[in-house]
């Protein structure tokens, strides 16, 4: 009886030990220099094909959930560090250098799987827009008969404002069998007027019809909802512009151009008399009510 | 006089089908045998860790997988069953024959009219019913899985069955392989070796490039001859098409069907030839 005791005391206070050597080797773990901070992958994709057996699959989406976890934990770590703050629009600040060999790995080892694919298509440009582009040439590659990434490459190359480049992608995912006509449309769009903000509403709206990822279709609405505010801001301008013009000052607040903004059908804080931008956060008048801004509150990217 | 004898002496014929039909009764007997021994053993549990894996996996893969969650409980629940199984076919199949002779129960057997590859057989086929069991249960529980995560019905509840098949064959010839080896090995050298081959077995690609590709033509035959001889388990590999909806067909089901009994029926037959010549007197 009295050894058993002792016995569970020895497990207890290991167990304890245990937990506190944790915690220590953690708390030291979290001092050490950035540059130590995240291991890089020393398995290459392929090795990692070869070494995963019959298990290519399951080992495709633990890379898959890390190049998310990834993501969030670094997002995570920048908000608390930034008073909860986050651009979206600004992602090259996470400094996200493990997620290209994250999503290789995940996409090498299961090359049918399109979720990796759609969600580097959208992230990784942030980082370097010749990883998307390889990404998703990998990903074509294996998987010629599937429109959605010819879209995404698409997608990349508009952003690099390759118009024609990115309008001879659209044009071959346009001839894939089950392609919806509006890649050809796109297509046409992007040669006559890649860079005009109807034809990015446009490359947004599909991108944000199709996508299956709910990470990706945040971060196409938020973009689109940057495309709406550019054109508030573009009319609120005006209606400024034309308040100084008249008056010969500019605006003391919101409330002397109420009429004007009732009249251009924008949503008025009750609060403010601000004009709400797309995420119902209200604009704000900068330079003495000459100009006006996003709010520093807003949930709309400046990217 | 003659006809007497002739009367009541029975034809060779029926001689024949009355010693295949006891032939059978022991190869069933044997077999029954050796799954209610699996059963006892309590092999069967692992179905509870397996359950458990797939309700931990339906309750937070939503959260994880960013909309992902039917393939990867597809890719999780047959990865788990292949690697579920691979251990039961290993660890259970290098102990049919040892614990027989361990427990000196197989003087026994012996003594009476069977076979030692009636017995090899009858063993072989007691631990497949094992695994029959094993993998048709985790097959509902991955179905069941499925159907939680869509609030419904799923298609791949069905497309999943042929790769759950393909499984089944797999870790019937390494059931087979398991036997080969403790016909004449001691149980953990038996257990190392299989697990070697069920390695080499989805490395069998590579050894047909070698076979290509090496400048030595004795090195050439020798990959050549490695890659014919030892099983080729990449055909039963389909667990991640079958993740993306897309089932192996029919001819692909049939011909790793044709190849697993072949090839078991090669183990067997090399499995009674070396325990047919080990003395246990």
């Amino acid at each position: 009886m009295k050894r058993n005791a002792l016995l569970v005391i020895q497990i207890v206070v290991g167990l304890a030990l245990g937990v506190a050597l944790m915690r220590v080797m953690d708390s030291r773990q979290a001092n050490a220099p950035a540059q130590f901070a995240e291991d890089s992958l020393y398995v290459k994709a392929a090795t990692a094909k070869r070494m995963s057996l019959a298990f290519n699959g399951l080992a495709a989406d633990w890379y898959w959930m890390r190049s998310l976890q990834y993501v969030g934990g670094k997002i995570v770590a920048f908000k608390d560090t930034h008073e909860g703050r986050m651009d979206f629009g600004n992602l090259a600040d996470l400094d996200l250098r493990l997620l290209p060999s994250l999503l290789q790995m995940s996409t090498t080892l299961d090359p049918q799987f399109i979720a990796p694919y759609e969600y580097g298509a959208t992230i990784l440009p942030e980082i370097n827009s010749d990883y998307a582009i390889s990404l998703l040439e990998t990903g074509i590659a294996a998987n010629p008969n599937q429109w959605k990434l010819y879209q995404h490459l698409g997608y990349v190359y508009w952003q690099r404002n390759e118009y024609q480049k990115a309008s001879e992608v659209y044009a071959a995912g346009a001839k894939i069998p089950d392609a919806p006509p509006w890649m050809a449309a796109l297509s046409a769009r992007m040669k006559a007027e890649g860079g005009s903000r109807d034809a990015a509403r446009d490359v947004y709206r599909h991108l944000y019809e199709s996508s299956s990822d709910p990470k990706v279709k945040d971060m196409v609405a938020k973009q689109l909802m940057r495309l709406d505010s550019l054109d508030h801001i573009e009319v609120l301008r005006k209606i400024l512009a034309a308040y100084s013009e008249k008056n010969a000052r500019c605006a003391s607040s919101w409330l002397d151009v109420r009429n004007e903004l009732r009249a251009a059908r924008f949503q008025i804080d009750a609060m403010t008399n601000a004009p709400l931008d797309p995420s119902d956060t209200p604009y704000r008048l900068t330079e003495k009510g000459c100009n006006v801004d996003l709010s520093q509150y807003t949930l709309v990217p400046r990217r | 006089m003659t006809d007497r004898i002739k009367a009541t002496t029975p034809p060779a014929s029926t001689e024949i089908s009355t010693a295949r039909s006891a032939g059978s009764r022991a190869i069933i007997a044997i077999a029954r045998n050796a799954f209610r021994e699996a059963v006892r053993d309590r092999v069967l549990y692992n179905l509870v860790l397996f359950v458990l894996l797939l309700i931990a996996g339906s309750m937070f893969l939503g959260e994880l997988s960013a909309g992902q969650e039917s393939k990867i409980i597809v890719d999780l629940g047959l990865s788990a069953m292949l690697l579920f199984g691979v251990f039961i076919a290993i660890f259970v199949g290098v102990g049919l024959v040892y614990k027989e002779i361990e427990r000196r129960t197989l003087y026994a057997i012996l003594s009476k009219p069977i076979g030692r590859g009636q017995f090899l057989l009858g063993k072989y086929l007691g631990l497949g019913l094992t695994l029959l069991i094993n993998v048709a249960i985790m097959g509902v529980g991955v179905s069941l899985a499925l159907a939680y995560i869509h609030r419904g019905w799923d298609p791949l509840v069905l497309k999943i069955w042929p790769a759950i098949l393909l499984i089944y064959f797999e870790l019937m010839l390494l059931t087979g392989v398991a036997l080969l080896f403790s016909s004449f090995s001691s149980p953990a050298l038996s257990a190392l070796m299989t697990f070697f081959v069920f390695i080499i077995g989805h490395f069998s690609g590579d050894l047909k490039s070698l076979a290509s590709s090496a400048g030595n033509v004795a090195a050439r035959a020798l990959f050549r001859a490695l890659y014919y001889l030892l099983p080729n388990l990449t055909h039963y590999s389909v667990i991640t098409q079958t993740a993306h909806g897309i089932a192996p067909d029919a001819g692909a089901i049939g011909l790793a069907a044709a190849y697993t009994v072949v090839y078991s029926a090669v183990l067997l037959a090399a499995a009674t030839l070396i325990f047919g010549r080990r003395n246990f007197k």
